[in-house]
């Protein structure tokens, strides 16, 4: 193989469309991406009321890549669970992000599928929540059943959230 | 020449500036209270009852809620009224799909209005009933 097509080989590999990239869902507006940039904490980004630690897990955080622009990254590879504990241990810190840019006119989402702090190292699934969730609450099949929180609001509130109001046999 | 290279400068600067910032500013705002994924991506069908479970899912998984207003603007909620708590923030998942008006700061960035509430000033409960059309969403159970 000669060296032009080692290279063109190498920038198949690097684009975005390549293996590694981002899984497509079919959204409106989504574009994969791999995205560089700094894990910030929203609050402290753009009211400056900011914690030494983004949080610790309190608080949305986002990512400000090198040209400014500002994600908020609001979903992780885990069913209905957000991507705040993937990006917590590089808060303040650089990491890479694969995943896909909804760019929909009424909000500009991210969607963290994986992510890695260097090109040097393996990209990892963005799947802390479960885990930190298994650590806190044991095995389950659907976590968002099995949620302590969850079940108390539910059998609150019921399904569609108004007491008494049930859905039909 | 100077006009082209003024040109240039202004390009560049164009293109590495960051995205636009408005400042911070006062409002009041009214709407349902979303889960901001299912909302803004439409995979589901995302608003009222059909859908409050699911937003409940959703709010204590970490993922941010917004407020909608009726003219379909969404606002990413950061801090409910002192707390900087915004991650199954467990007052934000009990009003999940009420609707609410709020007085807070309004900060928007790069295609997000990013909204800190300061006071919840009204709170009207879950009003849009939506379950007789979609059933549950999703799993319809």
């Amino acid at each position: 193989m000669t060296g032009r097509a080692l290279a063109c080989l190498a920038l198949v590999l690097l684009a975005p469309g390549a293996a590694f990239a981002a899984q497509t869902w079919g959204i409106p507006h989504e574009k994969p991406v791999v995205l560089r940039g700094e894990v910030v904490d929203l609050l402290c980004e753009l009211a400056g009321e900011c914690t030494p630690d983004c949080g610790g897990g309190r608080r949305q955080l986002g990512l400000v890549t090198a040209e400014g622009r500002l994600y908020p990254a609001v979903k992780g590879e885990v069913f209905f669970a957000g991507a705040t504990l993937d990006l917590l241990p590089y808060c303040g810190r650089e990491v890479m992000v694969d995943g896909l840019v909804i760019e929909n006119p009424a909000m500009t989402l991210l969607f963290v599928q994986k992510l890695r702090g260097s090109s040097r190292e393996k990209w990892k699934p963005a799947r802390a929540f479960i885990e930190d969730w298994r650590r806190r609450n044991g095995p389950a099949r659907e976590w968002w059943r099995a949620d302590p929180l969850v079940r108390e609001v539910i059998a609150r509130d019921g399904v569609f959230g108004i007491p008494g109001l049930e859905p039909e046999e | 020449m100077h006009g082209f290279l003024v040109g240039v400068l202004g390009l560049a600067l164009a293109v590495a500036w960051p995205g636009p910032v408005r400042a911070a500013e006062r409002v009041r705002v009214t709407g349902e209270i979303v889960d901001t994924w299912c909302a803004i991506t439409g995979i589901m069908y995302g608003f009222g009852t059909a859908h409050h479970q699911c937003a409940v899912w959703c709010a204590v998984g970490g993922i941010p809620v917004s407020i909608m207003d009726d003219a379909g603007n969404y606002y990413m909620v950061l801090r409910l009224e002192g707390d900087d708590r915004s991650v199954a923030e467990p007052r934000i998942v009990s009003i999940q799909t009420h609707r609410v008006t709020v007085d807070g700061t309004l900060v928007e960035r790069d295609g997000v209005k990013y909204l800190l509430v300061d006071e919840v000033a009204d709170d009207r409960g879950i009003v849009n009933l939506t379950h007789e059309e979609y059933g549950i969403q999703p799993f319809g159970e």
